[in-house]
């Protein structure tokens, strides 16, 4: 074919200019981009957001084209597991439908909510520069419909190219900088009202200006309650973004705790010498319950990709870089170690046992743990990014496993050398726990914010829309503190989950876009 | 170091040569490299009147449209379009559109219908106007048109009937501007040249609206990057305003009154050019006709004229609009400042919202007028002098006869046919109609009173037979006997000129299957063969059905719809454009010679043509010797000759105004001794005070002014405010994109645009709260949309939304609310059933739509106003907002027919009947514009008797 030109082989850098001093609002580019890629109804690959700032006579409209930022550093590429999402040499970020696993990773990873998950084929879709046109030497789809020009695209690594000229000399701007991503789409002349995502109230009514806001459970841009901008800032139109990861996810968090936790408790209480090596509860309970709950953990896992059939490329095609290839590995891990805990039970071998306490032990906590690290490869959901989350997550594992352990543990098995029953043990661990839990929990929501996006996820979990969930947990949780002294322990893990829910729907309710 | 760019030079477009096999990646394979082969074919964008390039990608494949993308070649759109170009595709592939011919069985607008065929529908609509005619019942045929495909086409089949049949939707649209042009200039509409001005001053919101929102949004911007300063006047906060660097928002109707103020400014400061007045406006008339006792030199003039406009302060455009007179002399420093590079542009907008709105116009012009920014780079043109009609094979004589249904006596000045004001006087037993087309119309949504509407289309005794010509179903459709599915901008023959800068162009919509069926050497002797179902084309219709009305040529009609090649047969789309374009466009066949192809090939091929670039300013062209005959002279200077008229290859209709008693006709204007050009007025020169008005009863606005509105305070009472019901959303066009899922996506629907003042007012009204909108009429019940983009004390409701289909009925399920229709007694109400949701089809889009509220029809409680002079309807409502009643829910609309007909008759009430101001005997003067112009005899009032 003529025409063509590879991006693969080449110096150049592409970059987008959008001139928001040209825009005049009109959603050409978008419904040229629909045409040019088939996107269906009710999802966007580009849009144009609409902020009226300012009072009467002095109102003006700001409009933002708003869309995939080609980062030099873009998050979807490390977050994805299978490098479907991935990065040209001409800088380009484009995806492989044939790899996509359907995850969402992508979608949690990027900062501007530029990725979706098309609903006929449940691949990622975003932007991709039209590549395939690119590659042809033909413009964008939506550079070539704009009516004033007010779309560039250029090469960076060409000095006087009019769009890197443009980039160098003019002030233009890039959205959220301080995700460390180095978007090589550059806004000129765009207003703050915009840029920011909670700069402008949004709108009460569930209404635009000329349109519905979209389903009640979805990301809209614009802040509730107070925004950032001091400026009179309205939302005018935009479209809702659905949060990528829904109650699966909440729940997976949760079964995973109770996986990892049971083994940990037990595994902890062996070589404290709480538990017997010989103990029908280390032999058999422990195991089989914490495989029972791997194997819903990563049933959940499955059920949640848009692509469940290609599960298997996670293994097959890993990306390192992606936590949800290192979270994959480090659960077959510790399968790996349940699995040898059977066969050493069979074997009736104490010793076996023992040792795999102790090399299933940093599994386990990994196994718990690495959640914290899947969360925060979501860059731009402040939430996530606590550094109490891996404490956090391996507190709940413990208050998970001993109150995953306790109903299955029978009052006449005394721990050894302690002189009481493993039972209290537990009771006394799983208190400690939900004290451990609720203490970080207060810190988590207490301390100042370090972001307004933390800011209103945490108003969000706590006095906005998941708060039922929320303090459900924190006082089911409470209840736990008497384990000693009462049977608290069903209570507890549904306080936990009920918690799991609000944190991780919360993280996902600040509009990102 | 090297200075050049290494970077790989992207293209916009496949090059030309290439369009014929164009080899593209396809999207959805992507990153997997898999090649498409499309033929590319051009036509014109169908979903506004700016008709925009667009190129139909055909799959060579799968013989589909894969997509619409921009036409380089088109001058106008230059290769870029609006969102509602690429949304085209969306109309073709429309599950809910019309497939085949449908009749009505059961009573009218009672909902059933049966599949046709169209040979039976064509003879008895033929039948029935040949009946007609043979009865001398010519004035029973009406052709109710809104968005004219082709310049000239249907009106020319019109003519050949000899029926004066002609209606279309300008009286609801731009009559308001057009008068207002007309009396500065003759010529009835402006053609900004935005690209090359200084200041640009919109009356309206072109960054985002027709007329022609992609060209001139394209020139806009190009003019504000290089300086221009933009200058809008909007009640509300249009995208346009927000580009402004000064937006006005002033109280509905005060307009002039701001535009008074700078000319004032202009007048006072002596900044306006001097010697453009002197010599090209017809002053010398005005003194001799209103000063007479005065000296007729032009420093006189310049003192009346200052005086005139003495009490024209800012303060006092200021108490009048409510911006502040800081802002308003600022504005005026600007518009000082352009020198003749200041393009202006009303349009719709404040001119067809108002009682005297056309003063909008008028005195948006005056300031043309003012500073010499008239038909030069940079200003204001007359748009026929960027626009190209090319004479067609057949130019038939036009009707010796006067419809008074569209054309009533009370309204001689009027531009055009009081269309709105129709059941009203079908009503009074004015006439009644036996055919009835509509066609790309839908007046029962969208004029106002549309309930009117319906009570006239019920009744068989007043509307024989209803022709609802539509490629999908509207409101008005629910009402008509046969309801024939015409194609899409795509599927359809139209040749189109449109003002969009200084140039004359023409544009080809041609049926893209078509066109690519012949491309790849298939014969097509009849678009039906290549639409979907049994679409069809309205060219080759009105083809048709004229052979039938006189199968044997005796009624003199089908012989201009014969073939000049083979007379006595049939007339084709291919011969009639085929003809056109060798004959009537000049510079077309050696364009098309030199690329080895016939004209009609390359019109097939690239879809548009430039006639003329850089039109020079007509009207100071020195006029030729050989055009000068025996020649009179005017006491003013109007030179008249013998001279035959040179023949012009143009056919853009303009005024013909009066010749001198003699027989003479006007040729031109005697100015410093050299018999110049002109404008085509009476006086021949720009009229700041216009004969025509004054002759015809009008005289105390004969001059620019500011009459108050209807909705100025002093006429409103307690408790009203004004309604602006007139806006467009930027990615929707009236009645015609509901059928495009890209678009609704965007756009669903209409709230009432509410400042926080009034909401407060009305105890914390909120965004989404349900408010009740009390006109004159009735009422309807809308959510508010409070914002600070709208001034306080109006509220404003865009246009676009509400559309509703009865219960039962087919229709546009993405885009219309099911709805229950009722009357008792004079009163008739609407009740939303359902609202848009989400049902399988063809399209599995169509179970994804996620919005239910698809907006207000406010329309139908708005009584009528026809304007006195230019018989616009004036659109703004003067209103009672207040929260819903608790029986209230979103959509009811309610109205009472009794007052409607009360208004109506109060509106007429201000007319001055050309029975009474006639100076002539006339019903109109014949100089102004008119579609389908009849014979001057047509003129003469009938007697008394």
């Amino acid at each position: 074919m003529p025409d063509i030109q590879p991006g693969s082989a080449s110096s150049t850098r592409w970059a987008k200019l959008l001139d928001h001093t040209r825009c005049i609002g009109c959603h050409a580019c978008s419904t040229a981009c629909k045409s040019e890629n088939e996107v269906p109804l009710g999802v966007h690959r580009t849009y144009v957001k609409q902020v009226d700032v300012g009072t009467f006579p002095h109102a003006r409209r700001a409009f933002q084209v708003t869309r995939c930022n080609q980062c030099e550093q873009p998050p979807c590429v490390d977050a994805c597991p299978t490098a479907a999402m991935h990065k040209r040499p001409d800088g380009i970020v484009d995806f492989d439908k044939s790899i996509c696993i359907g995850c969402k990773a992508c979608i949690a990873s990027c900062p501007y909510d530029a990725i979706f998950i098309n609903p006929y084929d449940g691949n990622a879709e975003k932007c991709n520069f039209c590549a395939h046109r690119i590659d042809q030497g033909m413009e964008p789809a939506c550079v070539v419909v704009c009516p004033t020009n007010a779309i560039h695209v250029g090469d960076l690594s060409d000095p006087v190219d009019p769009v890197t000229r443009s980039v160098h000399r003019d002030p233009v701007t890039v959205r959220r900088p301080e995700k460390d991503t180095r978007p090589k789409v550059y806004y000129k002349g765009a207003h703050q009202a915009t840029l920011d995502p909670l700069a402008a109230k949004r709108p009460e009514g569930g209404l635009f200006m000329w349109g519905e806001q979209g389903p009640v459970n979805s990301a809209l841009s614009g802040h509730p309650d107070t925004p950032n901008s001091s400026a009179a800032a309205v939302l005018a139109w935009d479209i809702p973004h659905r949060a990528p990861w829904d109650a699966r996810v909440s729940l997976y968090t949760w079964t995973k705790s109770l996986a990892a936790g049971i083994w940990l408790v037990a595994a902890m209480f062996v070589l404290f010498g709480a538990l017997a090596t010989d103990s029908s509860t280390w032999r058999w309970t422990v195991p089989v319950l914490s495989g029972v709950w791997l194997a819903a953990t990563g049933g959940l896992l499955i059920w949640d990709l848009k692509r469940p059939e290609r599960f298997w490329m996670i293994f097959a095609k890993p990306q390192w870089k992606s936590w949800l290839v290192r979270g994959a590995f480090i659960i077959a891990g510790f399968s790996a170690i349940l699995g040898l805990h059977v066969l050493a039970s069979l074997l009736q071998s104490n010793n076996m046992s023992r040792v795999l306490a102790w090399i299933g032990i940093p599994l386990a906590v990994m196994t718990a743990v690495y959640t914290a690290f899947l969360f925060a490869q979501a860059k731009a959901r402040d939430l996530w990014q606590s550094p109490l989350l891996p404490p956090l997550l391996l507190v709940q594992a413990v208050l998970a496993g001993s109150a995953g352990l306790l109903p299955f543990v029978s009052d006449a098995e005394i721990a050894q050398g302690a002189g009481v029953s493993v039972v209290t043990v537990l009771r006394w661990t799983l208190a400690a726990a939900c004290a451990a839990q609720l203490l970080l929990t207060v810190g988590e929501v207490t301390l100042t914010h370090s972001t307004a996006h933390a800011k209103l996820a945490t108003h969000e979990m706590v006095q906005g829309r998941f708060r039922m969930f929320f303090w459900a947990g924190v006082i089911l949780v409470g209840f736990g503190l008497f384990a000693p002294i009462a049977p608290v322990e069903y209570g507890a893990l549904l306080g936990l989950l009920a918690f799991e829910h609000a944190y991780v729907q919360a993280g996902q309710s600040v509009p990102l876009a | 170091m090297n200075q050049g760019s290494k970077s790989k030079r992207l293209r916009s477009y496949p090059p030309k040569d290439r369009w014929n096999d164009w080899r593209e990646l396809d999207s959805k394979s992507w990153p997997e490299r898999v090649e498409r082969r499309y033929s590319l074919i051009p036509t014109g964008c169908f979903n506004c009147e700016s008709s925009c390039g667009l190129l139909a990608y055909i799959d060579k494949d799968t013989g589909l449209i894969r997509k619409f993308e921009g036409n380089p070649e088109h001058p106008g759109s230059r290769g870029r379009n609006c969102a509602k170009g690429p949304a085209s595709k969306n109309q073709v592939e429309d599950p809910d559109r019309i497939l085949f011919p449908l009749r009505r069985v059961g009573a009218r607008g009672a909902g059933e219908w049966q599949r046709t065929t169209w040979d039976e529908a064509l003879d008895e609509i033929a039948a029935r106007i040949r009946k007609a005619i043979q009865e001398e019942r010519r004035q029973e045929i009406m052709y109710h048109v809104g968005r004219p495909g082709e310049d000239g086409y249907t009106e020319r089949v019109l003519a050949a009937w000899g029926i004066d049949g002609h209606n279309s939707h300008t009286n609801i649209c731009s009559s308001g501007a057009r008068a207002g042009y007309a009396f500065w200039m003759g010529y009835d509409r402006p053609s900004p040249d935005h690209a090359n001005a200084k200041v640009i001053f919109l009356v309206s919101a072109h960054l985002e609206s027709g007329h022609y929102f992609n060209p001139h949004a394209q020139r806009i911007i190009e003019a504000k990057q290089n300086g221009a300063k933009v200058i809008v006047l909007d009640v509300r906060l249009s995208n346009t305003a927000t580009h402004a660097d000064h937006w006005l928002s002033p109280y509905p109707g005060s307009e002039p009154a701001i535009h008074l103020a700078i000319a004032r400014h202009l007048i006072h400061e002596k900044l306006y050019d001097r010697e453009f007045v002197r010599q090209w406006w017809n002053w010398s008339e005005y003194l001799a006709s209103e000063h007479p006792g005065e000296t007729r030199d032009f420093e006189t003039f310049e003192r009346i004229l200052a005086e005139l406009y003495d009490g024209c302060t800012f303060d006092w455009a200021s108490s009048e609009s409510g911006v502040d007179a800081e802002t308003l002399r600022e504005v005026a420093d600007i518009v000082a400042s352009a020198g003749n590079q200041l393009s202006t542009h009303n349009w719709r907008s404040a001119s067809s919202g108002v009682s005297h709105g056309w003063q909008v116009a008028r005195t948006l012009f005056f300031l043309n007028a003012l500073m010499g920014a008239i038909g030069v780079p940079g200003g204001t043109y007359p748009n026929s002098w960027n626009k190209f009609v090319a004479a067609p094979i057949h130019r038939p004589p036009h009707p010796d006869h006067w419809n008074e249904l569209t054309w009533p006596q009370e309204f001689p000045l009027s531009f055009h046919e009081l269309s709105f004001l129709l059941p009203h006087l079908v009503g009074e037993e004015r006439g009644c109609i036996d055919t009835y087309f509509t066609r790309v119309y839908n007046p029962v949504w969208t004029n106002p009173d549309g309930f009117s509407w319906i009570d006239m289309l019920r009744d068989e005794k007043r509307i024989g037979c209803h022709v609802a010509l539509t490629p999908t179903w509207n409101e008005t459709a629910y009402f008509a006997d046969f309801v024939l599915p015409m194609g899409l901008g795509n599927e359809r023959h139209d040749i189109y000129s449109y003002e969009t800068h200084d140039a004359q162009w023409i544009g080809f919509r041609q049926p893209v299957m078509r066109a690519y069926a012949e491309r790849e050497g298939r014969k097509v002797s009849d678009t039906r063969e290549v639409n979907p179902g049994e679409v069809w084309e309205e060219n080759e219709f009105w083809i048709e059905l004229s052979w039938r009305i006189d199968p044997d040529g005796s009624m003199g009609i089908r012989k201009w719809f014969e073939s000049k090649k083979e007379p006595g047969t049939k007339l084709t789309v291919d011969e009639y454009y085929g003809w056109m374009f060798e004959n009537s466009v000049p510079g077309l066949p050696e364009r098309a010679a030199s690329e080895g192809l016939t004209p009609l090939e390359f019109m097939r091929r690239y879809g548009a043509f430039e006639v003329e670039r850089k039109v020079s300013t007509v009207y100071a062209e020195t006029v030729q010797a050989s055009e000068l005959d025996d020649v009179a002279e005017g006491p003013h200077g109007r030179v008249y000759t013998r001279a035959e008229k040179p023949h012009g290859a143009n056919i853009v209709p303009l005024p013909s105004p009066p010749g001198d008693a003699a027989g003479r006709r006007p040729v031109g204007i005697r100015v410093d001794g050299e018999v110049k050009r002109g404008f085509p007025t009476p006086s021949g020169k720009l009229e700041f005070w216009s004969p025509i008005l004054a002759e015809w009863g009008w005289g105390e606005m004969a001059i620019p002014g500011y009459p108050r509105s209807h909705v100025h305070p002093d006429n409103l009472e307690p408790g009203q405010i004004p309604l602006i019901p007139t806006f467009r959303l930027p990615v929707q066009i009236h009645t015609r994109s509901a059928n495009s899922k890209w678009l609704d996506e965007i756009a669903h629907t209409n709230p009432l645009w509410i400042h926080p003042r009034e909401a407060r007012a009305l105890g914390d009204l909120r965004t989404g709260d349900l408010v009740r909108v009390e006109t004159e009429i009735g009422h309807f019940v809308v959510r508010a949309w409070v914002t600070e983009g709208i001034r306080p004390g109006v509220v404003a409701c865009s246009h676009h939304m509400g559309r509703w289909k009865l219960e039962g009925q087919d229709g546009q399920r993405q885009l219309m609310a099911t709805v229950e229709l009722t009357s008792e007694g004079s009163r008739m109400r609407l009740r939303r059933l359902q609202g848009a949701h989400p049902w399988r089809s063809s399209d599995p889009d169509t179970e994804r739509v996620f919005w239910s509220d698809v907006g207000v029809h406010q329309n139908l409680t708005f009584p009528v106003h026809p304007d006195p002079i230019s018989g616009m309807h004036c659109w703004h409502q003067a209103v009672r907002v207040t929260r819903a009643k608790p029986d209230d829910h979103y959509g009811d609309i309610s109205v009472d027919l009794v007052k409607s007909k009360a208004v109506f008759e109060k509106w007429l009430g201000d007319c001055r009947s050309a029975r009474s101001v006639s100076p002539d005997g006339t019903r109109r003067p014949y100089t102004l514009l008119r579609p389908l112009k009849p014979t001057p005899a047509a003129y003469r009032l009938p007697d008394r008797s």
